[in-house]
């Protein structure tokens, strides 16, 4: 587990300010149809992530992960509770929704006006990226030419360039090779320096010195199980 | 906001709906070869067609005048409506990040417009292969208006029923349905027949192509049909969305 000082003389993720707080969110999935079943997900769940903080979120298939994200995120109503953030938010969902017939390059482009940005900004933030995560020989390749694994760090990279407050992470390196995978961390680390907060979704966290703090949703709900263990990670033996 | 960032999202969200409809090859293949086929064979079927009392035309000149307007209408339809769907999910996403929801559906309307445009101006040069067409600057208006007009139920379809089979056979019942109680094959005095979108157009389009005077209240009332479906299109596009992507 990481420090709550990172070593360097910045201030402690802890006495941060909380950038996302959500509490009593509830949400059940429905079904109209007579007879169809009922899945309650969230029963209740708050979370609260600070400037500079990288938070884990764990759990078991089903247990409501990528719901809360959803939520978080505002891609999704709750049936109750509330969500604040402050300033802006990047999302890197776990599927990748993208544009499959636009280029990389018309990717950014694209989600660059979404996010206000200049040309200029968009330009630079893509090279940036592109440099980072390895995909700069893909850049004029249609999304749904690219392999699976670059098409996850295009992905990830339309949530990171409008550098964003609070970066909410849906199972972010799915299908990265090794080398990408540790620059995703060295990313992250970087992203953190600068005071951005971090929220993590995984099925398993196996390098958990990487993370400030880890959430586990189960029964509906998150508990703080960062000096305890979390029972996903636990049964899994990954930990 | 300024006016000049949003003029620049419409642009770059026409322009990527675009680039996104011709990278499908067979989105091409259909806006080439789909009027031509339909317009001879609607022609060819109807020329064994009895010339009836309460016909105006003949048979043959009926069906290929159907066949404009069934495919001006259809293929800006499906259009619409694989526009909505398709793109849906990277849409909420897109939307998520701050690009309009008005911007997003303005701009998907315009490529619809678009290839309404392409289609009729097709459409019309082949059935002035079949059949001299007296006026055609306003038959291409009234078949472009028509793509528009079924540009947007495609869409509205596309929103409240997300699903390209069944999006698609409702819409080719509709058009099928729509144009054959419009021209006139089917003989009917029934005043529900003018709640359809194709009736007043067709009755502009018959006027362009036999060179007989248009009537204005036929213009107006298409308009008025014109300006109600977009405000119903845009009014259940943006309250479908706006609920979150995964609560539909």
């Amino acid at each position: 587990m990481g420090d709550a000082s990172d070593g360097d003389g910045a201030s402690s993720p802890m006495a941060a300010e909380a950038v996302l707080r959500a509490s009593g969110l509830r949400k059940t999935y429905g079904n109209r149809l007579p007879f169809g079943r009922t899945v309650e997900v969230l029963t209740g769940a708050d979370i609260e992530i600070r400037a500079g903080e990288v938070v884990g979120i764990v759990g078991g298939n089903g247990s409501g992960k990528s719901t809360l994200m959803k939520i978080l995120v505002g891609a999704l109503d709750a049936d109750a509770g509330t969500v604040e953030t402050s300033g802006r938010v990047g999302w890197c969902p776990q599927d990748e929704l993208l544009y499959d017939r636009l280029t990389v390059r018309e990717t950014f482009r694209l989600f660059g006006e979404g996010y206000g940005m200049d040309a200029d900004d968009v330009e630079s933030a893509r090279d940036w990226l592109a440099s980072t995560l390895d995909f700069a020989d893909y850049l004029d390749y249609r999304i749904d030419h690219l392999s699976g694994g670059n098409r996850q760090k295009v992905n990830l990279s339309v949530a990171l360039m409008h550098d964003p407050d609070v970066l909410l992470l849906d199972e972010p390196y799915t299908g990265f090779d090794w080398e990408t995978y540790l620059a995703f961390w060295d990313l992250n680390e970087e992203l953190k320096a600068q005071g951005t907060a971090v929220a993590i979704i995984s099925h398993l966290i196996n390098e958990q010195e990487r993370f400030d703090r880890i959430l586990e949703l189960a029964d509906g709900t998150l508990t703080d199980v960062t000096d305890d263990g979390s029972s996903q990670a636990g049964d899994a033996g990954v930990r | 906001m300024s006016a000049g960032r949003d003029r620049r999202r419409m642009r770059v969200g026409f322009e990527m709906a675009i680039r996104e409809f011709v990278r499908e090859p067979i989105n091409v293949a259909l806006l080439v070869a789909l009027p031509p086929v339909m317009i001879t064979s609607y022609g060819s079927m109807m020329s064994a067609f009895p010339e009836l009392s309460y016909m105006s035309t003949a048979p043959e000149t009926l069906g290929s005048i159907a066949g404009t307007l069934f495919v001006a209408a259809f293929l800006p339809g499906v259009i619409g409506l694989f526009q909505v769907i398709s793109a849906r999910r990277a849409d909420d996403r897109l939307a998520l990040a701050g690009f309009p929801r008005s911007a997003l559906f303005a701009a998907r309307l315009l490529a619809v417009t678009l290839a309404s445009v392409l289609t009729a101006t097709l459409s019309i040069s082949v059935l002035s292969t079949q059949t001299a067409v007296e006026a055609p600057i306003p038959a291409v208006l009234v078949l472009a208006f028509v793509g528009v007009l079924y540009g947007l139920l495609g869409m509205s379809i596309g929103t409240v029923l997300p699903r390209e089979l069944e999006g698609s056979l409702v819409l080719i019942f509709l058009a099928d349905m729509d144009e054959a109680l419009a021209s006139g094959i089917v003989d009917t005095d029934s005043p529900l027949t003018k709640l359809f979108p194709l009736h007043y157009p067709h009755e502009v389009f018959q006027a362009a192509v036999d060179g007989s005077p248009i009537a204005l209240g036929d213009v107006l009332a298409a308009s008025l049909y014109g300006v109600v479906l977009s405000v119903v299109t845009l009014g259940a596009y943006e309250a479908v969305t706006a609920r979150g992507g995964e609560g539909r």
